[in-house]
Formats: C-alpha cells, sequence, structure tokens
C-alpha cells in the first residue's frame, strides 16, 4: 500500500492557505480563452438544426433554399453524412460518452431537440440564417414518453446498481415506529453558463484531428473520437484549457463533437460549433427525473432499524444512464437492515447524463427528507435523531471510516445557526407577515480516487513547470496544482506555471465526481520528488553547485538546494550545469487504502426559510452549514464549491423544472428565462465552515474534494423548513407556489 | 437570425414611411431582436428610431405628465417627476427585467412587448397571434404561464409588462404618429383583447409611430404600491403582480385604481373593483370584496388555475401597503 | 417617396458602415446589417471576453458598458452602436492596473468558472457610478440580478462588489448602514 503516513504533509506552508487563483487574473481581464470565442485560420461556421419533434421519423429535408444562401458551404444530414463507428463507451477503457447514437445515424427522431442536419457557412450569421431555412418534414407518431412523472410505467430493475443487508422487509414490518413515503424530483438543467462547443481541425492532410472543446474530460473525449473514427490516440489530440463549467453535462463527448469534426474533415477546415442554448438544453444532457419510495422503519428511541429505497430513474431511447439515486443511503445510518434498488424508464428526452452529485442529491433529498417525517412522528428533534443513527462504521462496508466528523458538523452547525431557538411547534415562529421555518439535513458524499500522472519541469530562468492532462472547469485545480508545487519546492507561486486540460499532456482524470484534488495532487508530487531527485543529481555531480556532496544530504528550501551553509537556488544550479531545465515525472493511484478504510465526506446544512402566505412567497433567508471534506487545499475556493452548491439546492428545492409537454414530450422552456435559477437577489445569508481534519488515509495532501457535498442535503433542508412553519410536507421538486397555494 | 435591410431615421416624419409593409422600427431592441433571432419575428427592414427626438420628460399645462416614446426604462424609473408623483410607476419599471434590459428597452417599446407564452416562441408550435389560423398550443398544453382572464378561445397569451400595468392604473393617452398626421389614443383602447384575431395585438396603424405616452394627472393625496409575485425573488415575469392607487378621506377610500398584470391578455384594469373600493373603509374586507370582484371572470385552465388565488393575494396586499402609504402621507402632510 | 439622403437603407447581403469608440480607441467597422454586437466583438474583433451564455437576454454573460451603461450586447445590432462609446472586459482594466472591480473580485474569489465573470464585472463597475442605485447589499443584489452565475458565487461577487465601492472612495459601510435603516 502506499506508504502515506511518510509523506503526510502535516505542517502545510502554503497548501491549506488562502491563495488566489492563478489563473484569475486571465479570467478577469476577458484573456481566458474559452473554447466558444477560439479561431482557427479559414474557420466556418456550424449551426444544428433541431427536431421540432419529440417521437417520430425525418421524412424530408428541404435544403435548396438554404444551400443558396450567401456563405453557406455544406450542409450534413442523415443522407450524406460520414459512416462512422460507435464508442465502445466504456468507463475502464476510457471511452465513455454521454450518448453512443452517432450524429444523423438513422431518421428516427427520438427526442426534441435531435440534430437533424448541421448548416456550414462562413460566418455565424450566415450559419444560422440559413438553418433557420432548412425545411424539415416529420412523420410524428403518438405515444411519446413525456416524463417519468407523467407514467405509472414501472422501468427497467438495474441489476447491480443495488444494495441489500439484512431483513429490511421484515425489519419494516415489525418496525414500532414507520415512514412510508414516495418522492419526485423533476428533471434539471445543468445550466452551465457556457454552451458546448467545439472547435475542430484536421491537420496534416487529414490524418491528425485536433479539438477544442468545452470538456471535463480531454483524455475521455480523444479516446472516444479516436473509436469514433478508427485514428491512433496519437493522430488526435483534445484540449481544455478553459470551461465555463459543465456540473458533470462536459464529462463526456455529445455527437455535437462528431459532427464537427466530421464537417471539418470534409471541407478541409476548422470548424467551429457553439451549440445555441436551446440546443444545449435539449440535446445537452440534464439530470433526469426521479421518483423515489422510502420505508424507514425505527424503535421508540429513534433507533433505525430498516432502510428500504427505490429509485427510478428516465434514461433516453438512444442512450442507456442510470442515475443511482440510493448510492449513499446504505453508508448513510448504522442500521443492519437496509435496501436500495434502482430502475430506469425510457423516455423521448435527449439523453440524461450525471450532474452534480448525480443520483445521490436527488436520493438524499428522499431519505433525509424521511428523516424529518421519521423525527416529527417519534416527535424527537432531527439532529438528535441524525447523532443517535451516526454511523461510526461504514455500516454498507464494515469499514473504518478514513476520517469521518459528522457529529461535530452536526452540533457546529446547529450551535451556529441557533438551532435551539427553534421552537418545534409547527407554524409558530413569525416575524410580521412573515412565518419562520428552520429545518436541517445532513450531507455526503463519496470520496474517489483515480490514477493519474502529471509532470514537472525545474527552469534554468527561475521558474517551475507542472502539467496534468485534467481540466480546471471552475473549481480551482490550477491554483491547487501551484500550492503543491509551492509547497514542496519552497518556490514563489508566482515562479510557477500551470499547464492542463490537454491531452498532450501526461494522463490526468475527469473534472468530476469531487475526485480530482485527490487524485491529481498525489501524481503532481510525485513528479516534483522526482524532479528533485534529477536535480539533486546535477548539483552534486560534476561542475555542479553542490559538487562531490552526498545528494541525500540536500534539502529543498526556497525554490532551491541547501546543505545547510549554502543556499542555491534552482535556476543558479541548473545554470551552473549548463542545463535548461530538469524534469520530473510522477504517477500515482489509490492503493490498499480502499480495501482497508472507507472514505466519505459528511456535513450538515441549517436553513431559514422565510414564508409569507399572505402573497404565497417563500424564500431561502439563511443556511449554515458545517462540511467535513478533510483539508481543504485552498479554503476560499473550496469554500466557494460549497457556497454554490448551496446556491443550487436553492434552485433544487424551489425552482427548477425541465418542462416537457405532455402530449408531445417537446421541452418548452429550453432557455434562461424559462428554466429558473436562482439570481442574486435569491443568494440566502451563506455561512459555511470546512472542518480542518487532513484525510492522510486518503492521500498525502489530506483533502477529499468538494465540489458536489455542497448540494446534496440542500433542497430536503429547504423542504423540511417549509414543514416547519406550514405543517405541510413537501415530498416533490421543486417547491413550486402553486404547491404553496394548495396548502 | 434572418437578414434584413437596416435604416436609420432622422424626423418622425421619415420614419412614418415605412418603405416595405413588413419593416419594423427597432429602439431599445430587447423585444425585437430576440424575435427576430427565434425567428418568430421576421421583418424585411429595420428602421432605427434612436435618434429622434422622443427622450424628454415634461409637465402638460392641464397637469398632465408627457413622456417621450425613447425613455429608456431606467431613465424613466429614476426621473424625479416619476418618483415623486407616480412611484407605482417607478416601482413597476424596476420590478421588470434586469438592469442591462431596462437600460436599454424604451417607453414605447416597453409598450410593444410580446407574450412570453412559449408556444408563441416556438415557430413550431401552433399558435393563432404568431400565425393566424394555426390553432393555439397553449390551450391544452403547458399554460401555467398563461392568461386567465380576456383569453379567447383561439389565445391565452399573457401581455408581459410590469410598466403598462403601473400605466393602466394611472390613466394614460398615447400619441401616434403615421403618414396620415398625429393622433391620439386612450391608453387602455391601445392594447387589444385577442378575440378572433390575436395576431393583431394593439391599435398601431401601417406605418404608425408611438411617439410619446401622456400620463393622467396624478391621483392627490395618495399612496400606491406595485407588487409583483413570481418564482423567483427577479428578473422573471410576473405570476400575478397588482399596482394599486387610493386616496383616503378619513378612514375612508377617496378614489381607486387596480390594475393586473401576468394574469390578463393586455395590462388589465379593474373598473369594477375601483368601484367596490370608492367610499368603503379601508380595510381587509373590503379589499377581499374588492379582488373577487376584479377575478370574478377569470377563467382557469389545467396548469394556471393558481393565478386566481394568487393575483386575488396581490390585490389584497398591494392595497393594503397603498393604504398603509397613503396614511403616512397624510400624516406627513398633517405634520407639515 | 423616400428621402434617400435622410434615410438610406441598405440591401440584405451588403455590409454597413458603423463608427464608434471601442475601448476607449475610435473604430469603423464593416458588418452586416443582422450581426449582433456579441457576435462582431467575439468573431469579428477577437474580443473574446464578452459571453455569450443565452443569446436572448436572460443570462447577461454579455454585458458591456455603452455610453457608460450596462446593457445585453446579445440584443443590440452592431450598426445600432453608431458615435457610442462601447467599453468590454477587455477595456476595463486602464494602464495595465486592474479596474477595483476587477482586483477585488480577485481577493474576495468572487468567481468560479469566470465565465459569467466579465459580464458581472461590467455590471457592477457601471452600477458603481451610477448613484440613483442604492448602495446597500438589497439593492445591489437586486440591481446584479440581470447577471446569472450558475457557480453560485453570489456571496462573493457581492462581497467583492462592496469592497470595490470603498476602494472607488465610496463609504459602503455608511452606507450600507442607510440601507438597513
Amino acid at each position: 500500500m502506499n506508504d502515506l503516513t511518510q509523506s503526510a504533509l502535516t505542517k502545510p506552508r502554503v497548501v491549506g492557505k488562502r491563495t488566489p487563483r492563478i489563473d484569475g487574473e486571465y479570467k478577469l481581464t476577458g484573456r481566458a480563452g474559452y473554447t466558444g470565442e477560439l479561431h482557427a485560420d479559414g474557420m466556418l461556421y456550424g449551426y444544428p438544426v433541431p427536431a421540432t419533434i419529440a417521437n417520430g421519423v425525418l421524412e424530408s429535408l428541404e435544403l435548396d433554399d438554404a444551400l443558396s444562401m450567401p456563405g453557406v458551404v455544406d450542409i450534413l444530414h442523415h443522407g450524406n453524412f460520414d459512416t462512422l463507428h460507435r464508442s465502445p463507451n466504456s468507463m475502464a477503457h476510457g471511452d465513455m460518452v454521454n450518448e453512443v447514437r452517432l450524429p444523423f445515424e438513422d431518421e428516427r427522431i427520438y427526442y426534441h431537440g435531435q440534430y437533424v442536419a448541421l448548416v456550414v457557412a462562413e460566418t455565424f450569421e450566415q450559419s444560422r440564417a440559413a438553418a433557420q431555412r432548412v425545411v424539415a418534414r416529420y412523420q410524428m407518431e403518438d405515444g411519446a414518453i413525456a416524463s417519468l412523472l407523467l407514467t405509472e410505467a414501472e422501468g427497467e430493475l438495474q441489476d447491480g446498481a443495488g444494495a441489500s443487508r439484512g431483513d429490511p422487509e421484515a425489519a419494516f414490518g415489525g418496525a414500532e415506529v414507520t415512514v412510508d413515503s414516495t418522492y419526485h424530483i423533476a428533471a434539471e438543467s445543468h445550466l452551465q453558463m457556457e454552451m458546448h462547443a467545439t472547435l475542430a481541425e484536421w491537420r496534416d492532410d487529414g490524418q491528425r484531428l485536433i479539438v477544442h472543446e468545452s470538456s471535463q474530460g480531454v483524455f475521455f473525449q480523444r479516446n472516444a473520437m479516436a473509436r469514433v473514427f478508427g485514428i491512433a490516440q496519437e493522430n488526435l489530440e483534445v484540449i481544455s484549457h478553459y470551461i465555463g463549467s459543465g456540473f458533470g453535462n462536459k464529462l463526456f463527448m455529445w455527437p455535437h463533437a462528431v459532427a464537427t469534426a466530421v464537417a471539418a474533415r470534409r471541407l478541409g477546415r476548422p470548424v467551429k460549433v457553439v451549440l445555441p442554448r436551446q440546443q444545449d438544453m435539449t440535446g445537452g444532457g440534464n439530470r433526469p427525473a426521479s421518483r423515489q419510495r422510502i420505508r424507514l422503519g425505527a424503535d421508540r428511541s429513534g433507533k433505525l432499524t430498516s432502510v428500504i429505497h427505490d429509485s427510478t430513474t428516465e434514461t433516453s431511447l438512444v442512450h442507456q444512464y442510470v442515475d443511482t439515486c440510493g448510492s449513499a443511503t446504505p453508508s448513510f445510518y448504522a442500521c443492519d437492515n437496509v435496501s436500495t434498488s434502482q430502475r430506469v424508464l425510457q423516455v423521448n428526452h435527449g439523453t440524461p447524463c450525471p450532474m452534480r452529485a448525480p443520483g445521490e442529491v436527488s436520493g438524499i433529498f428522499a431519505l433525509e427528507t424521511a428523516m424529518d417525517e421519521l423525527a416529527v412522528e417519534l416527535g424527537m428533534d432531527p439532529v438528535e435523531l441524525r447523532l443517535k443513527n451516526n454511523a461510526e462504521l461504514d455500516p454498507a462496508s464494515g469499514l473504518p471510516w478514513s476520517s469521518k466528523h459528522l457529529d461535530e458538523c452536526l452540533t457546529s452547525a446547529a450551535q451556529r445557526f441557533g438551532w435551539d431557538k427553534r421552537d418545534p411547534v409547527v407554524g409558530s415562529m413569525r416575524d410580521g407577515d412573515e412565518i419562520i421555518g428552520y429545518g436541517m439535513a445532513s450531507c455526503t458524499w463519496s470520496a474517489g480516487r483515480q490514477p493519474c500522472e502529471a509532470r514537472v519541469e525545474l527552469r534554468a530562468d527561475g521558474s517551475l513547470f507542472a502539467a496534468c492532462g485534467t481540466q480546471d472547469i471552475g473549481t480551482g485545480t490550477y491554483t491547487i496544482v501551484a500550492q503543491a508545487v509551492a509547497e514542496l519546492t519552497g518556490a514563489e507561486l508566482s515562479r510557477i506555471e500551470v499547464k492542463l486540460g490537454e491531452t498532450g499532456l501526461p494522463a490526468g482524470p475527469l473534472s468530476g465526481g469531487s475526485m480530482a484534488t485527490a487524485t491529481v495532487l498525489p501524481a503532481v508530487a510525485a513528479a516534483v520528488r522526482d524532479a528533485l531527485d534529477a536535480i539533486k543529481e546535477v548539483a552534486v555531480g560534476s561542475g555542479g553547485a553542490f559538487e562531490g556532496s552526498d545528494a541525500d544530504s540536500l534539502d529543498v528550501e526556497r525554490g532551491g538546494l541547501t546543505d545547510g551553509k549554502r543556499h542555491v537556488s534552482f535556476a543558479e544550479i541548473l545554470g551552473a550545469s549548463k542545463l535548461s531545465s530538469v524534469n520530473g515525472k510522477g504517477s500515482a493511484a489509490p492503493g490498499n487504502e480502499r480495501s482497508e478504510y472507507s472514505f466519505r465526506s459528511f456535513g450538515a446544512h441549517f436553513v431559514e426559510i422565510r414564508i409569507d402566505p399572505g402573497i404565497s412567497r417563500v424564500r431561502v433567508a439563511r443556511v449554515v452549514s458545517s462540511i467535513d471534506i478533510g483539508r481543504a487545499i485552498n479554503p476560499p475556493t473550496a469554500r466557494n464549491q460549497v457556497e454554490g452548491g448551496i446556491v443550487m439546492g436553492v434552485g433544487m428545492g424551489l425552482l427548477e423544472k425541465l418542462d416537457y409537454d405532455p402530449r408531445d414530450a417537446r421541452l418548452i422552456n429550453a432557455n434562461v428565462a424559462d428554466y429558473i435559477v436562482p439570481t442574486h437577489a435569491d443568494a440566502p445569508d451563506i455561512d459555511v465552515e470546512l472542518l480542518d481534519y487532513p484525510d492522510f488515509k486518503h492521500n498525502e495532501f489530506g483533502g477529499r474534494g468538494v465540489g458536489e457535498i455542497g448540494l446534496t442535503g440542500v433542497a430536503p433542508a429547504i423542504a423540511n423548513a417549509i414543514y416547519h412553519a406550514t405543517g405541510k410536507r413537501y415530498r416533490d421538486l421543486p417547491i413550486t407556489i402553486e404547491a404553496l397555494l394548495a396548502s | 437570425m434572418r437578414t434584413f435591410a437596416y435604416s436609420r431615421a432622422d424626423s418622425v416624419e421619415h420614419a412614418a414611411h415605412r418603405t416595405t409593409p413588413d419593416a419594423a422600427f427597432v429602439a431599445g431592441g430587447t423585444t425585437l431582436l430576440d424575435l427576430v433571432k427565434l425567428d418568430v419575428l421576421r421583418p424585411s427592414e429595420l428602421v432605427d428610431i434612436n435618434a429622434l427626438p422622443l427622450k424628454s420628460v415634461e409637465w402638460l399645462d392641464d397637469g398632465r405628465l408627457k413622456i417621450g416614446a425613447l425613455v429608456t426604462n431606467t431613465d424613466l424609473a429614476h426621473h424625479p417627476e416619476i418618483k415623486q408623483h407616480y412611484p407605482v410607476l417607478s416601482q413597476a419599471l424596476l420590478a421588470g427585467a434586469s438592469t442591462q434590459l431596462r437600460n436599454m428597452a424604451t417607453t414605447a417599446g416597453n409598450v410593444m412587448q410580446r407574450t412570453r407564452c412559449p408556444y408563441y416562441r416556438d415557430p413550431a408550435a401552433a399558435c393563432n397571434r404568431r400565425e393566424p389560423g394555426s390553432g393555439c398550443d397553449a390551450r391544452h398544453g403547458l399554460n401555467r404561464l398563461n392568461a386567465v382572464l380576456g383569453g379567447s378561445e383561439a389565445c391565452i397569451a399573457v401581455h408581459p409588462s410590469d410598466m403598462c400595468v403601473a400605466i393602466a392604473a394611472i390613466g394614460a393617452t398615447m400619441t401616434l404618429s403615421g403618414p396620415d398626421g398625429e393622433r391620439e389614443v386612450a391608453f387602455e383602447d391601445f392594447h387589444r383583447l385577442p378575440g378572433d384575431t390575436p395576431h393583431i395585438e394593439h391599435d398601431l396603424g401601417d406605418g404608425e409611430l408611438i411617439t410619446a405616452i401622456t400620463l393622467d394627472a396624478p391621483l392627490v393625496p395618495a399612496g400606491s404600491y406595485y407588487l409583483k409575485l413570481r418564482d423567483r425573488a427577479s428578473y422573471e415575469f410576473a405570476l400575478a403582480s397588482t399596482a394599486a392607487q387610493l386616496s383616503l378621506d378619513g378612514e375612508m377610500i377617496g378614489e381607486a385604481r387596480v390594475a393586473l398584470g401576468g394574469v390578463g391578455t393586455k395590462p388589465w384594469r379593474c373598473p369594477e373593483a375601483e368601484a367596490a373600493l370608492v367610499g368603503q373603509p379601508a380595510e381587509k374586507a373590503t379589499f377581499e370584496r374588492a379582488a373577487d370582484i376584479a377575478l370574478r371572470d377569470a377563467t382557469p385552465l389545467e396548469h394556471n388555475a393558481f393565478k386566481i388565488p394568487l393575483a386575488r393575494q396581490a390585490i389584497i396586499r398591494a392595497l393594503r401597503e397603498a393604504t398603509r402609504l397613503a396614511r403616512q402621507t397624510g400624516e406627513q402632510e398633517g405634520q407639515a | 417617396m423616400m428621402d434617400d439622403s435622410a434615410h438610406s437603407r441598405t440591401a440584405f447581403s451588403e455590409t454597413l458602415s458603423v463608427n464608434l469608440t471601442l475601448n476607449g480607441e475610435p473604430r469603423t467597422l464593416q458588418v452586416a446589417p443582422n450581426a449582433v454586437l456579441l457576435d462582431v466583438l467575439r468573431e469579428q474583433l477577437g474580443l473574446g471576453g464578452t459571453k455569450k451564455g443565452c443569446d436572448h437576454g436572460q443570462c447577461g454573460a454579455c454585458t458591456v458598458q455603452i455610453d457608460g451603461q450596462a446593457m445585453n450586447s446579445c440584443l443590440r445590432l452592431a450598426v445600432m452602436c453608431e458615435g457610442q462609446h462601447v467599453t468590454t472586459i477587455e477595456g476595463l482594466a486602464r494602464d495595465g492596473e486592474l479596474h477595483p472591480v476587477q482586483q477585488s473580485f480577485l481577493e474576495c474569489d468572487a468567481y468560479q468558472c469566470g465565465y459569467c465573470t466579465p459580464g458581472q464585472m461590467m455590471s457592477a463597475s457601471a452600477m458603481l457610478e451610477d448613484d440613483r442605485i442604492g448602495t446597500d447589499d438589497a439593492s445591489v443584489k437586486e440591481a446584479m440580478s440581470g447577471n446569472i452565475c450558475r457557480c453560485g458565487a453570489y456571496k462573493n461577487i457581492l462581497e467583492a462588489i462592496q469592497q470595490a465601492r470603498v476602494q472607488l472612495g465610496h463609504d459602503a459601510t455608511a452606507a450600507r448602514k442607510e440601507g438597513v435603516a
């Protein structure tokens, strides 16, 4: 196993300290180049034509008008599209895609917004104008399934997506106190600010493909594209330097990227496609709607005796996506009898895909609302109920936790929130026209880690360079890599350059699942150590700055080496030996520790809502959270992640819902005005505390990742607060004005 | 976004002589360009009227306030005369859209806003307003945002403006300039009910341009309040809104004005509800009675029935707040 | 009949000439009549700092300042900017010095992915010069609500704006107290 205790970073100088983003100035001056604004010589613009129906057959395309318009170069469609291969869609082989169906593969229409053509023109304006002149005729068919929430259909049971221990049915049947409730959550849109975008260019006479993509996983896209086009990975490069976020819908490749690359190959010129927002929302991923039934059994003291969590989520007709809602449930609370199951139902939507805390955020809404219901049944404080069922070991695996402090999160957040001022009587807390409701929920996300490689250079000009083929989607990866290099070399942060987001760099992980920090930093550290070994060899070698010394006697300090008497900078060492740089390579991967411990982060959200029943208005006034993510490598950016998750949770709880027309499954609110997300004015007062318990069993830096956990638990805390204010239990999200009026 | 010709008009007379039948005037552009991009509007020519001298706000001798067509929503909302004498209009303007859009949008353009009905905004959907005779996908579709007042079999699209709701409550006259000269139309007659011809949205002839809106003399002494109810706290169209103005005569209501937004196919003045307020005690029971009268003819559809109780709440609360402010004004004047 | 001297118009495929001041520099641009300012900035002029997030005035990522006022460049034809001063994020910093709003965004970590950020700062810097908008937190949040941040960095954006206000010499503390009262 990795000897993590030996390398554990117990007294960091830079890691764990507030560090302004090293890419900040680029983002703040407009110089950070996101895919959609990149240019290539001779570049053409592609504009997809979306299907206006959700179920049927494309009968004909009338292209003459469009082709005759100024600047139009070509129109790609089913009748003339290249023959390609499907990606094997394997997570293990790193070629997973978000939609296995290739663009224009057949003439069947499976969902509203499916591409039926791609117009390519000299300018953006020309491509859009011509796309609107393409006339598509369809044979529309009845029977489109508009939503899981509009059908009684059960969906297909997914083997391997559930878990079971003990005899939960029997325990539920014999429980002294029970809750049996069903929850529905509407489909949501990621609505990442930057739409999907691809710029594809073939070089070397069509032998080599360069793709700029707004991607959370350049290696996955490269591998998938290599399979789709049947070319060697070495002849394909995917680049993503800045990403206008993704929240999961940019993890894997979508069909627009394939269509763009085909257009570029056919026309022998670079082609750029930026999806219009409507198409980004219809075909660029969504969080599927879910229907969940939770059964809890407990004894009178509040001890859980049974947890049964049965879930169904949506997938599309062209791809199997399973949004496993129950994946956190077996590990959440100490209980001997637990089962989860997962079903999937095909609907006429664009394919769903992971969205921030995929599956679990939906599951935790159901579970943590059910726990509040149980607390009411028991007449018990909801915080006390959770403390009573706190699991000291991971009940799913029986392994000890690497580091768990849920109890401290609960008590600390409760104290800062003022939970003791809560009068448990429903509707008892008032302020003028408003009723105040206090609610809370626990939150959790697993702590994963992937294999990773990295490279580090120490350069004669005094700079240091670190590279890894992962991405910074706004979480601050550029900066924490620089912090790690600064930590281990003693160099100034300002001298460190970091390069990410290219498949030409050492293989790095997806930016997703809150895994990037724990995955990338150990590899960077290994590369730094390798580079330090190399520069020590240089220093003690012939003509070196410490010629004749023992390399082991040299210490790393302030961007150089010292023998205790003399400090020589890396630049001087390299200069003395007439070298431009030394290189270090490193790789790291999870080891045996995963069979000895369970790794998961926990936390708690406390929410104050204010309801003005006279005008049916509910607003989240205040959120106080305590989250244990191990060590926060860069506390402001880590806290920012949790705060952002809370804001997204306000949207999930009260606002967000993709509206599919029940008659024909067309998505009618595919725009940023009608799909409602929180604005500045909706942002509550937020107070986030990050506990500081470095988890050295997870990695030497002690960080467990932070992207997902902040979102989990927010929506149930809101719903529980609304119950406290109104006495009405809301089990369906979002909790709308009409639902409030109905109470 | 289709192509079109573009020209700039440098006088009202030039602007009024449009060169092609499907030309459109553009000022702020916030509605027009949005809908041209969606391929909902397909003008062959845009006539840019931003250079026209229609940007003043001035009192007329008869005590009315004349607002130039091109005064931006921001400038109007913050105009000292509006804030002092027509606070309900200032509040309504600031409740609408966003800072950026208000900086662009003009007074006349706001009046000319198009509906937010999702089926109107989607050229693939059936919509009698966009394409006469094609049908109405909203009637049996997802009609959460649609109207409960003033709808017809042909159309149930809501007029989305906040500003117009306040102006409806204040009362105003539109000045239109066209090839045949200038004419005036009462604000309440400008927007049409959809009836069988929802594509005819307003009383504006070919080549005619709105040049000014003249507000009726302010109600004094009065309290006024604009209340907008919506899902999120800002930057969203109203689900229900109310502009309320009233004056007090002791504990009794003197004059009263009530108009509704978010629920009607045009900015919805409620004269019968106003009549039910006048001379009555300024108290909850009166407000509730007026709200019931205002919504007597409201017709719910599958997904928008909640708008009726929501609008009722908006009316009652807005009247309560207007009363509170009228009392404050009265007390201040009593002290002075 | 038309008086063409006063009312000239273009045919469909022609380009038009527009004179404007862009980030302090006088410029003459040739643009199609249907070219939107946002697309001209991004595709024709290489000014990619102004972002496209919805293209319909619904998100604020495209916010620029026109004659000092924040506006959605996605809903403005380039030809409509004749004679106007257009400032984009590329023109916010002056003489190599970050604008106080940029500096405070950096210090407060008022962003994540950075995509809405130029629009946030263009709105914020215009707002801080506009004495018609209240200086208390609630007024700032309302005035900034035309800029959606899906990463949800609103708390830090608010803090950054109020910090920049202090740096710009306005007394935010007093103003915030006033707003509460």
